[in-house]
């Protein structure tokens, strides 16, 4: 029996460290927690190989022959064994929970120094606002090493941010702001994915997030302020990248958005009205094979007359006449 | 004691009624009354809502929802009362002459009889099982929809929309047409007779509790059928505000959890009745069989925790149809309220579906390993423990939700306490093995399939608990994988290991074992190898719900969708076995098993009211090997009662 059980420890923990579960643990947190998750795994192997153990060499050697018609042991309990099995137990998980409520408390808590980010959830993209440099974009770029903030904010339907190198994880809440601290500790590209059903195009609720080096972080925030201050045409291409691309798709912009209608198709031929109304109230006429009600019905006060002008101004030009 | 011998012979004396003849068919309770009074009933609320929002000068059809509503609550009530679930009370509040003793609606004596209101408890758990199984095929087959979506990256067969709909009717449909309803049903078939009584305390009740289920499955499947957007599609959790945004089809589910929740509420009050009040003279709490103890504990959770749900799904409901503002952020309310209510129901629910199943395994490894329950005292308590536990520690389903910080670590410390009577119950089982003599029949299989699979889905629940680890893995297939080890691996394998285990009293014939282990292996095998994978695949960055993912996930994924089709066509061999045995398999012993607990003293089928003499209890259901010790004494078998100090009590 101990064999046995011994033979599905070593298995098990053959498993549990030659595949790699866990993605790259690519923050200060993600280490944190990654601690957390090995403590239970050595936990939960011991468990499991003592009950496999027990369990398969039981019904290998106390199988009955077909024809067996006798009874087994009229064993009625231990109450030894049964202190055993409550008491240990009771001692493993004290011990998980207060690891875990240790790491818990220093992963909640925010340093002196740090970066805020407000993040506003919105039905199927993300914006990302720098308050100290006074930037808003679709994307988010950070300094890698710096203590972030997020302030999370939902604008129509509950959503959550999760970067899963990072760890970290929090729900977008319409009506209440709710926040989760991340120290990116590796530069890169990755993804941020929305993890609460969000409606039709939550597989697609994704933003790209950049942890670049301080100075490469400065370039970032200076071509964003640049592309805000473009006027005209070039700047509707930004504010489509930004606000429309993650469900449009539109070829002069490169945006691959599957939520709604192809604009390179639906907007062939159309006039800057139809397009000024379509944004401002999308169920006005609806492509056919969409529904109503899945774009959001509030641009009309999100952007500014004239965002809204040069966004008309770009789409008309890109994709409408033709 | 002298035990009062009732024969049966006047029984078959009350042949009802006589039959109706000519249009006074159409009158008497029955499917011929349906075909007219539930379209009447339909009219009937048209006409309600045309008339009211007339009256009030509002346009009397432009509000598509206030129409939905009063038919999804009208026109079931039409049917319930044409089919005749409240003819009794009917007459008898109405002061017309009710037939006390007329047992016409009780027991089946042909096929016909299973489409009646019934008021026999075993008529009515064959009526509970093949509605649930029927069900459970039903959204089976939604997950092979699913899957085969899945096995590649990208949109392949169904669009966005269908696809949030599969998963959502998915999960409704197994949780409240499957898991919670199929224990009902064999609780409903075997409680009574196990605890040596004649039916249940509310046989008319009963009766009803039944019909309401096939009304919730239907509506939750006519939802698909909405024009405009299609079923509900917003998670069987319905989270606010989404829900309240969605289309009409999200109607469907506020209704249908009400007439699920009803039924299974009436149930358990039921149970509850029928265990304190009703059980044989001698039979003690402390000599009730486990599968009683669990379905005590389960149907006070019920009681207790469904009008949370009910609760919730009627606030969602005014908010969509009367625009008031429980959880509209915009109109000062406040959405995670929603999921506090949800989860107090919700977390509960999850023992709901999982109890019976304890019980279940309890009954099957006794009697398959010829042994004693170990520690059947603090195997009972380990339920009651559970009971109480599960009450505290809903907000684990809601670490990263957004809500107050200092409930987190309270939570967490509740949720790793569950873990301690779970683990009792486990070892427990593994102890009842030890010395024993264990033949492996399917109902055992099942059972061993369950202790394991339920060891995976706790211990991945001890992640889940711990709040850092939950931060990541919360809402990703990790939680995919978890609750398909617990809900698929617990309650369902512990369902199967019930019907293999009680089919042949149901029937009064013996499944095929052979097909039997074929099902068990092709399940154990094609379940592992489709959730087992999902742990890899959340950790990794895929969440959950979604139809399309990143390219790196492909392969795995088309891995899973191929083991899924594995497991959906073990379905086939179970469903062909359960058919054709029932129509031609060996007849079956009183006794196949040689099991002592109280069902397996009487024929298969037992007779109508299940007990020709009402038993004498005087030992409990598991002494095994013990020699000499009784559970009960029946049919005047008097003469070996052992004197009461020679009884070895546990």
């Amino acid at each position: 029996m101990v064999l046995v059980g011994a033979a599905v420890g070593v298995a098990l923990a053959l498993v549990a460290v030659l595949i790699p579960w866990l993605p790259p643990a690519d923050s200060t947190e993600a280490v944190k927690v990654d601690n957390v998750y090995w403590f239970v795994t050595i936990i939960c192997i011991v468990i499991f190989a003592l009950v496999a153990g027990v369990s398969l060499y039981a019904v290998w050697k106390f199988r009955a022959a077909p024809d067996d018609m006798d009874d087994g042991a009229p064993i009625h309990g231990h109450t030894g064994l049964e202190v055993v099995w409550t008491a240990i137990p009771a001692v493993l998980v004290t011990a998980i929970t207060v690891y875990s409520g240790v790491v818990l408390t220093e992963i909640d808590t925010v340093p002196k120094d740090h970066r805020v980010i407000e993040v506003t959830g919105q039905q199927f993209a993300w914006s990302f606002h720098y308050p100290d440099e006074n930037v808003t974009s679709g994307q988010l770029a950070l300094p890698v090493g710096q203590t972030v903030e997020f302030k999370l904010q939902a604008k129509d339907v509950i959503h959550s941010f999760w970067v899963p190198e990072w760890r970290m994880k929090e729900d977008a809440v319409p009506g209440i702001v709710t926040d989760v601290v991340v120290t990116p500790t590796k530069e890169g590209t990755f993804t941020l994915i929305c993890t609460e059903l969000c409606g039709l195009g939550h597989a697609l609720m994704r933003a790209q997030v950049f942890v670049l080096s301080a100075s490469g972080y400065e370039k970032w925030i200076a071509d964003a302020k640049a592309a805000a201050a473009q006027a005209g045409s070039a700047a509707g291409k930004t504010l489509f990248t930004q606000q429309c691309g993650s469900c449009h798709r539109l070829a002069d912009a490169g945006t691959q958005g599957e939520v709604g209608p192809d604009l390179d198709k639906v907007l062939v031929g159309k006039n800057a009205d139809f397009i000024h109304e379509s944004i401002v109230n999308p169920n006005a006429e609806i492509a056919s094979g969409y529904q109503p009600d899945v774009m959001p019905g509030n641009f009309g006060d999100v952007l500014t007359e004239q965002q809204l002008t040069s966004l008309v101004d770009y789409l008309v030009k890109t994709a409408g006449k033709r | 004691m002298a035990v009062e011998v009732r024969g049966h012979e006047h029984v078959t004396e009350h042949e009802g009624p006589p039959p109706r003849r000519g249009l006074r068919r159409f009158t008497g309770a029955g499917w011929l009354r349906v075909l007219w009074v539930t379209p009447l009933s339909f009219l009937l609320a048209t006409a309600l809502v045309v008339g009211a929002r007339s009256a009030l000068d509002y346009h009397p059809l432009t509000e598509f929802q206030v129409l939905l509503t009063a038919w999804m609550i009208i026109v079931p009530l039409g049917f319930l009362v044409a089919i005749g679930g409240f003819d009794y009370w009917a007459y008898w509040a109405s002061g017309r002459p009710t037939r006390p003793e007329d047992h016409s609606g009780h027991g089946a004596r042909s096929w016909k009889d299973y489409f009646r209101v019934n008021t026999d408890h075993k008529v009515i758990g064959v009526q509970y099982l093949v509605t649930t199984i029927f069900f459970f095929v039903t959204a089976g087959l939604m997950a092979m929809f699913m899957r085969a979506e899945l096995a590649r990256p990208g949109m392949q067969f169904v669009d966005n929309n269908t696809f949030n709909g599969l998963f959502s009717v998915h999960a409704s449909l197994m949780i409240f047409l499957f898991v919670i309803p199929a224990f009902a049903g064999l609780g409903n078939y075997v409680i009574p007779l196990m605890i040596g009584a004649p039916d249940m305390a509310f046989p008319r009740l009963n009766a009803l509790s039944f019909w309401l289920l096939p009304i919730a499955g239907f509506i939750m499947l006519a939802s698909f059928l909405v024009p405009e957007g299609g079923a509900f599609a917003a998670g069987w959790t319905n989270y606010v505000p989404l829900s309240v945004e969605q289309p009409p089809g999200n109607l469907f589910f506020q209704m249908a959890v009400q007439w699920a929740g009803a039924s299974s509420i009436m149930t358990a009050l039921n149970f509850l009745v029928t265990i304190i009040t009703m059980r044989a003279p001698g039979m003690s709490f402390w000599r009730m069989p486990l599968l009683v103890w669990a379905n005590f504990a389960t149907s006070t959770l019920v009681v207790l925790a469904t009008p949370f749900i009910a609760g919730s799904q009627f606030f969602i409901l005014l908010d969509r149809v009367l625009h008031t503002n429980f959880f509209e952020p915009g109109g000062d309310g406040y959405a995670l309220g929603y999921q506090h209510i949800f989860w107090f129901y919700s977390h509960p629910a999850v023992y709901i579906m999982m109890l019976p199943g304890f019980g279940i395994a309890s009954e099957v490894i006794a009697v398959f390993a010829r042994k004693p329950v170990f520690g059947y005292r603090l195997m009972a308590l380990s339920l009651m423990a559970i009971l109480v536990l599960g009450f505290s520690v809903w907000a684990h389903h809601m670490f990263v939700s957004g809500m107050s910080p200092w409930l987190r670590i309270p939570m967490m410390a509740t949720t790793m306490l569950i873990a301690i009577p779970t683990g009792i119950k486990v070892f427990s089982w593994l102890a009842t093995l030890w010395e024993g003599r264990i033949h492996f029949k399917t109902p055992m299989l099942f059972a061993l399939g369950f202790v394991s699979m339920f060891v995976i889905g706790g211990l991945s629940g001890v992640y889940l608990g711990s709040i850092p680890i939950d931060i990541h893995a919360s809402d990703t297939y990790f939680i995919v994988a978890h609750i398909h080890y617990v809900l698929f691996g617990g309650s369902l394998f512990t369902i199967f290991a019930g019907i293999y285990y009680w089919f042949p009293k149901m029937t009064g014939r013996m499944y095929n074992e052979r097909l039997g282990k074929i099902h068990f292996w092709l399940t154990f095998i094609g379940f592992n190898v489709t959730f087992f994978p999902m742990h890899w695949l959340g950790l990794q960055g895929m969440p959950r719900r979604v139809s399309d993912y990143a390219d790196r996930f492909g392969n795995l994924n088309f891995i899973i969708s191929i083991a899924s089709f594995a497991l959906g066509a073990s379905t086939i061999v179970f469903l062909y076995n359960m058919i054709v045995s029932w129509r031609r398999g060996e007849p079956a012993p009183g006794n196949p098993w040689r099991a002592l607990t109280l069902e397996w003293q009487v024929s298969s089928p037992p007779p109508i009211f299940n007990f020709d003499e009402i038993p004498q209890v005087v030992g409990s259901p598991y002494e095994y090997g013990v020699r000499g010790a009784r559970h009960a004494v029946l049919n005047g078998d008097r003469a070996e009662v052992p004197e009461p100090e020679q009884v070895i009590s546990h």
